[in-house]
């Protein structure tokens, strides 16, 4: 298994999923841009073993963080943070 | 599509209460509910992410007017029932 993709400082999008098993990526996140605050290790993804797959895939999981203005307007002030499955995010060009 | 459970930042939910020196349970069989559900996973008859996908499987109107172990026993019995 090769590292994790993101580091720290990473700016990453949470996809657009909108998957109708039990998954981790809030609605309220889908689709916005977040940074990347610490890698929390690796983990079987949740989505899979909601599902019972008998080997779930495992993946870095990432705590990433978003301006709650950026996701529900002003006044913000404040970051929500989130942890998410290496699969949940793409590259932000 | 998103479940009923995937509520934040929605508005209308009231602000969270903070009880002085909140006890863990509320009634005996909220304990109850609790240490059934430690023994299931304990004993692998189902995973964390299932428990929770059943939670999220409630049909929306009870889930909102359910409370919090009301949920963990419907998990339990919809887990159980399914084998």
């Amino acid at each position: 298994m090769t590292g994790p993709r993101f580091a720290p400082g990473d700016r990453v999008r949470a996809r657009s999923v909108d998957p109708a098993h039990h998954t981790r990526v809030p609605r309220y996140a889908r689709g916005h841009v977040g940074e990347v605050v610490e890698v929390q290790g690796t983990w079987p993804l949740a989505d899979e073993r909601a599902q019972g797959f008998a080997e779930p895939r495992i993946e870095p999981v990432y705590t990433v963080r978003f301006a709650a203005e950026q996701l529900w307007g002003p006044p913000g002030g404040h970051w929500v943070q989130v942890e998410l499955w290496e699969s949940y995010l793409e590259v932000v060009a | 599509m998103s479940r009923v459970n995937d509520v934040g930042g929605q508005f209308g939910f009231g602000s969270i209460v903070v009880e002085p020196d909140e006890p863990p349970f509320h009634a005996d069989w909220e304990a109850r509910v609790y240490a059934l559900n430690v023994a299931m996973l304990r004993q692998g008859v189902y995973n964390l992410d299932q428990f929770r996908d059943a939670i999220e499987r409630m049909p929306p109107a009870e889930y909102l007017a359910a409370s919090y172990f009301e949920r963990w026993l419907v998990a339990i019995e919809t887990l159980t029932a399914d084998r």
